[in-house]
């Protein structure tokens, strides 16, 4: 009985025991499966994050181009990938551009931009985009050793250059004095406020050449040749001659690229002379006959257009990062820009090639006539900090001509649903983007009748909240009375507008006149006998069915520009329509 | 049976059980742990030495390095492979403090990273070649805040040893170096100061009025080292001293000379890393004359004769300043033993007599004793001989490294007084 009671007992013990050296054994085990699972998970966890972009083994390239190089750079891109070259994992290098003035680029550089590398102008964009991404992120006092390093893109390398000149035709050139004597943007300036009948223009500060131009304006104005202050910019004194300048410029616009488009179009007697690269003045030289353009070199300086081209460094939180294809791609891209046969490509349509070996004076060299002097510029104007860039481009809003514009805008029933609501987002940007304190906007309104929604008025708050509101109003029903619009816009132009400034009509339609009162021949016969004070008419046909023929008529009488958008850019026009004013 | 014994059984069939599943799940997930992957010790197909190279020495040690990845190197059996990333000193300092590149934190260790985060480290610079030694002593003194050790040794077998020295030299365009030398007698930081604060410019200093102002050429200390170099040359000239102190660069005197010779620089906005670059491309336009490297101005010199209607002269200053590009290997646990020691293998390489002599074509001045400076035809220093390139340096005062204060004081006035 004992003995029976001790083996039970003694069985017992062996099986808890077994039990505890089983149990000991099992939390190994599963410590040992669950460290692998937790790994497991962990590192799907961090691999499967992240923003949605682009795929992650993409070799395709989007590069941002200033509009006066987009042309030659994407056909520079579409010989690249015509090469059809690989990365290592077989993915297709692909190079594609997109035009985007230097302004828009830096601003949307700063976060999720369309494009993964940028190639304005001038380094002077990329300085300003370090400036605002130091601002952003930039590291504070004490956190960092070394404040450098942290920048929004890679090393840039330059592939061309060209100074930034002022083109003249050379009985215009000849008048002031070249070749014999130097001349500077004083005398430009000089001869400008001197004669009425001089036409110059530059673009908008938004380009290097229009920057460059509006620099040289604040240094005549301050009496300086260097050492810009952001004081000497804002004196009263040098804003006034600024102003007094700017009072001559015929128009602004988008770049060097349309108003070579609108010499063309136009002819001799369009403008007398105009701030582009030397490049523009060469190019024009091959592609057209008749009186050829010279470029003056200003004896105070001028700027380069350097052209770099930059990789950005993607990968902010929300940000999909640059794929070790794009890198492979963007060198690749770099590499075949800088190669001896695009060198010489470039330099035969006049840029000054980034590689040294190649020489401008060479047999076949597009810099051996006179129109254009290799030896030049003998010297550049100082450029002053990122700072008081934006100073003087802040304060050229203040100094340059003022405008007065009517919008005139469509909306009759063809505009309900989604066109209506792209317009009103369309004015709104346009309204943002006109910032001078003189300036004055209106806005009519046609359909089967015409209703002036705001006369013209400042932009000063409480203008710009009524225009707003205006704008928002704004609902599509009945026909399309066009032309009354613009008539209406005309008449009251001639009352409210002023000689001085830019007076200028906007008007955009998405379908065909049918219920005015008004010719467009009316319209000419009138524009003719009351021509004293310039009005520029500016048309939009919006989307496929607008009366094409019409608006384009109606922008030749009014000596403006006719353009086409749908509901993709139609925001984008009027911002750039915007540039003229 | 029992009730125990049913117990038993119950206990041992859930044990197994739980075994069953943690074993299939282990299996499921591929587990094999950091620990076992470390107890086997696997040769890797290549041996990748990643380097971090100054932009002076970068075309050369490129074309070193692509001469060595041609002899098929190996180590302990396995193929070496290295690749060359071009960085300003300055820039990759700033990356180094930052950890940009990703250093482990103190403590940690490749045993207790997951895959992500060692993949993250795939591209760790095996070493660096930075544009002097002082950037070295710089980045040590970061990480040692960190980490409490240095992460680049500067003795023992792994120390820093420069491959190649070049030294700031005056590049002038001719036609202005002669205005300069007629009035002045010469060019030195004092006379380049006089000729910048010249109300007139160039026409009150004898020169064409075409030419405008003085045009002083430095590169800007944000994208090159090389920057800060010229502000230390400056001040010893100023100081007639080779050690400079941060008292003598907080002088209001001294900072209001040295802003009337920085306001004579046209453009640091759009000036690149490559300063000798640009000052070619743009020529005269942009600058007539600075204090640039040696090596830089010589490999630019052809460009200069090719594009511009005006040579350059070279002239050598009083107060040397230099730089020696050490090469600079990475002994934390980032990177293996392998690499460190692949490494070791190509900076012989890049020491070799053939190696040094390839370097006189770059216009650097070798640091092996064996290869003089006109060993080659191709060396620069005898193609430009009559642009005034000397062999043996005139008799000169050298500027001593600038320690940290010295730099960071540097740094924020720069960009106090000039960058904004």
């Amino acid at each position: 009985m004992n003995n029976e009671f001790n083996a039970k007992q003694r069985t017992t013990w062996i099986a808890i025991g077994v039990g505890i050296v089983v149990l000991c054994l099992c939390v190994i085990v599963v410590a040992w499966a669950g460290q692998s699972v937790w790994n497991s998970l962990r590192d799907r966890r961090s691999t499967t994050t992240g923003p949605e972009g682009w795929d992650s083994a993409t070799a395709e390239v989007t590069v941002a181009v200033s509009p006066g190089m987009a042309s030659t750079l994407a056909k520079l891109a579409e010989q690249f990938n015509a090469q059809a070259r690989k990365a290592p994992d077989g993915s297709l290098m692909l190079v594609r551009t997109v035009s985007v003035v230097p302004e828009k680029m830096i601003e949307q550089s700063l976060a999720n931009p369309p494009f993964q590398a940028i190639a304005p102008d001038s380094s002077l964009w990329l300085n300003q985009l370090d400036r605002r991404w130091a601002e952003q992120y930039g590291a504070s006092e004490g956190e960092t050793l070394i404040p450098i390093g942290n920048r929004r893109f890679g090393d840039p390398v330059r592939y061309a250059a060209s100074p930034v000149v002022i083109a003249a035709w050379e009985s215009v050139a000849r008048g002031l004095g070249w070749p014999d004597r130097d001349i500077g943007w004083k005398d430009i300036q000089q001869k400008a406020t001197a004669d009425a009948t001089f036409k110059w223009n530059h673009p908008s500060t938004g380009h290097a050449s229009g920057l460059l131009a509006t620099l040289a304006e604040f240094y005549a104005g301050a009496g300086l040749t260097r050492g810009l202050t952001e004081e000497a910019a804002t004196a009263q004194t040098t804003l006034d001659y600024v102003r007094a300048v700017e009072a001559t410029v015929r128009f602004y616009g988008e770049g060097e690229d349309v108003i070579v488009q609108r010499l063309a179009a136009e002819g001799r007697n369009f403008l007398d002379a105009f701030v582009a690269q030397e490049q523009v003045v060469i190019a024009w030289n091959q592609a057209q006959s008749g009186e050829r353009l010279v470029a003056i070199y200003p004896a105070e300086g001028t700027l380069w257009a350097d052209h770099p081209l930059a990789l950005l460094e993607l990968g902010m939180p929300g940000e999909a990062p640059i794929t070790d294809n794009q890198r492979r791609t963007y060198q690749a891209f770099v590499a075949y820009l800088t190669s001896p046969e695009v060198q010489q490509q470039l330099l035969s349509v006049g840029y000054r090639p980034a590689d040294l070996g190649v020489a401008l004076d060479g047999t076949g060299s597009p810099f051996t006539g006179d129109a254009v002097d290799w030896r030049q510029p003998q010297t550049t104007l100082q450029i002053p900090s990122a700072s008081v860039v934006e100073v003087v481009q802040n304060v050229w809003w203040y100094t340059k001509r003022p405008t007065n514009v009517y919008l005139v805008v469509d909306t009759s029933g063809s505009m309900e649903g989604d066109k209506i609501a792209l317009t009103r987002t369309a004015l709104r940007s346009f309204v943002d983007q006109i910032r001078g304190d003189r300036d004055k906007v209106g806005l009519v309104t046609f359909a089967s009748s015409v209703y002036v929604e705001r006369p013209l008025q400042a932009l000063d708050d409480a203008g710009r909240t009524a225009l707003y509101t205006a704008i928002e109003r704004l609902s599509a029903s009945g026909n399309t009375a066009l032309i009354d619009g613009v008539w209406e816009a005309y008449s009251r132009l001639m009352i409210e507008g002023n000689p001085e400034s830019i007076n200028a009509i906007v008007v955009m339609t998405d379908g065909q006149e049918n219920s005015s009162g008004q010719s467009l021949s009316a319209m000419q016969r009138r524009i003719r006998q009351e021509g004293e004070m310039q009005i520029v008419i500016f048309t939009i046909a919006f989307g496929s069915d607008a009366d094409e023929k019409l608006m384009r008529s109606m922008a030749e009488i009014g000596g403006g520009q006719y353009r086409r958008a749908d509901e993709t850019d139609i925001e984008d026009l009027y911002k750039i329509i915007s540039t003229y004013f | 049976m029992e009730r125990t014994r049913w117990i038993f059984i119950g206990i041992l069939v859930v044990v197994l059980l739980i075994i069953g599943i943690s074993v299939v799940a282990r299996i499921v997930t591929g587990g094999n742990s950091p620990e076992e992957t470390e107890l086997v010790l696997v040769a890797p197909d290549t041996i990748m030495v990643r380097v971090l190279t100054a932009l002076p020495v970068e075309p050369w040690v490129r074309d070193a390095a692509a001469a060595y990845n041609a002899t098929n190197p190996t180590l302990d059996g396995v193929p070496i492979k290295v690749e060359i990333t071009a960085m300003d000193g300055l820039t990759a300092l700033g990356r180094w403090d930052r950890n940009d590149f990703g250093a482990l934190e103190a403590g940690k260790t490749l045993e207790n990273l997951t895959e992500t985060e060692k993949a993250a480290l795939k591209d760790f610079p095996t070493v660096w070649i930075p544009d002097s030694r002082y950037l070295v002593e710089l980045a040590n003194a970061s990480y040692k805040e960190r980490l409490g050790r240095d992460v680049f040794l500067t003795d023992g077998e792994y120390r820093a040893r420069p491959i190649a020295i070049s030294l700031f030299t005056w590049g002038i365009y001719e036609s202005r170096a002669a205005v300069l030398e007629q009035r002045f007698g010469g060019v030195s930081w004092n006379i380049i100061h006089d000729a910048a604060v010249a109300k007139g410019g160039w026409p009150e200093l004898g020169g064409d009025p075409s030419w405008g102002f003085f045009k002083l050429v430095v590169p800007n200390p944000n994208k090159n080292a090389g920057g800060l170099t010229a502000m230390v040359a400056a001040a010893g000239e100023y100081y007639k001293r080779t050690d400079i102190s941060v008292a003598d660069f907080t002088d209001p005197q001294f900072q209001a000379w040295l802003r009337e010779l920085m306001g004579s620089v046209t453009d640091f906005s759009s000036a690149s890393a490559y300063t000798a670059e640009d000052f070619a491309l743009f020529g005269y336009s942009v600058g007539d004359g600075g204090q640039l490297l040696e090596s830089d101005l010589l490999q630019n010199m052809q460009g200069i004769l090719t594009r511009w209607d005006d040579p350059l002269k070279i002239y050598y200053p009083q107060y040397v300043t230099w730089f020696e590009f050490p090469f600079t290997i990475w002994v934390g646990p980032e990177t293996s033993a392998l690499e460190k020691n692949a490494a070791l293998e190509f900076q012989r390489f890049l020491l070799s007599d053939e190696q040094q002599k390839a370097a006189l074509a770059y216009g650097l001045r070798p640091t092996n004793p064996n290869v003089p400076l006109d060993a080659t035809p191709e060396s620069l220093f005898v193609k430009w001989k009559d642009r005034g390139v000397e062999m043996v340096v005139p008799r000169s005062d050298a500027m001593r490294n600038p320690d940290r204060e010295v730099l960071l004081a540097l740094l924020r006035w720069f960009q106090l007084n000039v960058a904004e």
